[in-house]
């Protein structure tokens, strides 16, 4: 359980798993549902495109507990690929990102934060794990430096 | 758990309806901070110091800022936190918590939870209180409507973290208890779940290493070269200065005329039958070298240390700032207004006397930093330090994160190290309330409260298995 309380749906699981065995789905956006209780599935999708993906981060809403709207986080996994340099073909990593902007507002900050624990430990089969708190944080670049790396 | 309280009965779908009027207290060394959850900031910041007068009839205590700032007879300050950073006078601290939540959050007795909140009607705890410690034994429990959350410092100890529930359930009578970890809940605030938390407060500095929510607890750092350090240091300046500077409280001047800066003051001074202890004299120069530390110290920014090269002779070169003592005596200080926080970072640069020893090299913040980073796993180092968390209120120190920053630069060239610094004085100084604030509101934190029922199943270890 997460610090916060906070729990993760089954819809969170299943999806993960059809992520890794099917290597169908690309990426899958998780939030914190809007009563701020659980961790649901916002979106799977099949398009690979980082960009787009970013973008939606880029945009993410979350309500405070008064019901306005600003800033918000995701709980995020790509299935990132990449060309191994000496031409060995290609690798692909199971990579979660927990994604706290600093410019949010103090509440989802908080929440996203708090209640990481919980989604993460819920997955079972990540090769990486980024916390990314800024725009340069996510861009493909730097992910791919932070997968890339050591394992 | 089911708080029985009409006036927060849940409202289908709305997410506040949710809400208990939980209360979160943030003991710390300068202050102590208490509130409800789900406000902003604490509306309590209380002394963390307390009165004692002995007279025939045994010991008076005096909590709250008006009666401790008021010289009467022989009245002792005193503190009850032990030089190692956790409590040592359980009793007394009990009793000072206990004021800072019924003074403004409760009142003295449990009242209508309904109520909660809105009896505010002063701005700042200004309201002297003598407690009758006896009297208040026989009175309803504090607390017996609202869980309480408390936080703790990362290295409390197990027997010290038992008592904190022992209080919370009998001898406030708290229906639910949580403990937390102040690195975990000022890391949450700034929306980190993994980072190092440096902590600058008044009678300490921690560095606390955490990952996904969890303090790494051999990896958690601290040392006395803080707040109170700095006031110290700034004694030694205002002595070792040609001629010496003399540091008059406040409490001791009847009216001043303004006179010219370095030129002797013109004021009239109070008299006392009893004259104040040297410990109320102390607290009352401590703020006057608090006022000194918020507008005339600074931190030299770096890069390098003050007295590399010829950075002295820059510094002194640099614009200074007027400070006027609360009897008048005014100045300009240039140079040495980067003397008394140099220590913080290099040992060498502290000034000494009989009373203030040279401190240890280790306990200076960029060496904090560096032990504590040891501690991690080497594949975790660059996350930690692309997430270095600055609280405490001695961190609004001028020019402070300039510092720290070239510091664990030149400590960590080859990662990306990035600061991350609330703006607001009040997140800086409240960063593990205002984190405890969030998470004790929250409907979905139910599930972790300890329980009356619970606590009375298990005993005070029960802390040791929930709390990690
Ligand atoms: N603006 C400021 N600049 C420098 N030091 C400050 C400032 N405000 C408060 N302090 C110092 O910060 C210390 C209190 O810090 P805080 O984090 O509140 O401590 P604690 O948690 O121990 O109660 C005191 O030593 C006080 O003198
Ligand atoms: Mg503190």
């Amino acid at each position: 359980m997460a610090q916060s309380g906070v729990s993760v749906t089954p819809e969170c699981i299943n999806a993960f798993n059809e992520l890794k065995l099917g290597k169908d789905i690309k990426y899958i956006i998780y939030k914190i549902s809007d009563d701020w209780k659980e961790i649901v599935v916002e979106e799977t999708s099949k398009d690979g495109d980082w960009n787009s993906f970013r973008d939606k981060l880029l945009n993410a809403k979350s309500k405070d507990r008064k019901g306005k709207e600003g800033i918000g986080g995701r709980y995020a996994v790509f299935d990132v690929s990449y060309e191994l340099e000496s031409g060995e073909g290609t690798r692909s990593k199971i990579t979660f990102i927990a994604w706290c902007p600093d410019d949010a507002p103090q509440y989802p900050r908080m929440m996203y934060s708090s209640s990481k624990e919980a989604i993460k430990r819920a997955l079972n089969g990540l090769a990486a794990d980024i916390q990314a708190n800024d725009a340069d944080d996510i861009e493909w670049e730097s992910i791919l430096n932070r997968v890339s790396k050591g394992r | 758990m089911n708080i029985p309280n009409p006036s927060t009965a849940p409202v289908p779908g709305e997410y506040a309806g949710d809400e208990v009027s939980a209360i979160v207290l943030d003991p710390g060394y300068w202050t102590t901070r208490a509130g409800f959850a789900g406000e902003d900031v604490p509306k309590s910041v209380c002394p963390s110091f307390y009165g004692q007068l002995d007279n025939d009839s045994g010991a008076q205590y005096l909590f709250g800022e008006n009666a401790i700032h008021t010289p009467t007879g022989n009245l002792e300050i005193k503190n009850p936190w032990g030089a190692d950073g956790i409590v040592e006078d359980w009793d007394t601290a009990t009793k000072i918590w206990e004021y800072a939540i019924t003074s403004r959050l409760t009142g003295a007795k449990a009242g209508d939870p309904a109520k909660n909140g809105l009896n505010d009607g002063t701005n700042a705890n200004g309201d002297s209180m003598d407690v009758d410690i006896d009297a208040l034994d026989n009175q309803e429990k504090p607390l017996e409507d609202s869980p309480l959350l408390v936080t703790e410092p990362g290295w409390n100890s197990a027997k010290a973290r038992e008592k904190y529930i022992e209080i919370a359930m009998e001898e406030w009578g708290a229906p639910a208890f949580y403990l937390q970890k102040t690195g975990v809940l000022a890391a949450f605030a700034s929306g980190k779940a993994s980072g190092i938390i440096i902590d600058v407060g008044a009678s300490h500095t921690s560095v606390t290493p955490v990952l996904d929510g969890m303090v790494l607890r051999k990896g958690v750092q601290k040392s006395p070269l803080a707040g109170n350090f700095v006031s110290n240091q700034t004694r030694l300046v205002f002595k070792q200065s040609q001629p010496e500077i003399p540091l008059t409280p406040h409490f001791m001047v009847k009216s001043k005329t303004p006179v010219d800066a370095g030129v002797p003051a013109q004021a009239m001074y109070k008299t006392f039958g009893v004259p104040p202890t040297d410990s109320f004299r102390r607290l009352e120069e401590e703020r006057v070298l608090t006022e000194f530390k918020e507008s005339v110290v600074e931190v030299w920014s770096g890069p390098g240390r003050l007295s590399n090269g010829n950075n002295e002779d820059i510094s002194k070169a640099m614009p200074g700032r007027p400070f006027e003592m609360p009897d008048g005596w005014n100045q300009v200080f240039q140079g040495e207004r980067f003397r008394p926080a140099e220590g913080l970072f290099d040992a060498n640069a502290a000034l000494q006397d009989a009373d203030n020893p040279r401190p240890k090299d280790e306990h200076t913040i960029p060496r904090l930093v560096q032990q504590a980073v040891q501690h991690v796993d080497t594949d975790q180092r660059p996350l930690l330090l692309s997430n270095i968390v600055i609280t405490g209120a001695s961190t609004l120190l001028y020019k402070f994160n300039d510092r720290l920053s070239h510091e664990i630069n030149q400590l960590y060239p080859s990662t990306k190290n990035r600061l991350v610094a609330p703006g607001t004085v009040v997140e800086r100084k409240y960063a593990a309330w205002i984190g405890g604030s969030i998470l004790a509101s929250l409907g979905s934190f139910h599930q972790l409260w300890i329980s009356r029922k619970e606590y009375e199943e298990h005993g005070p270890g029960i802390v040791e298995k929930r709390c990690r």
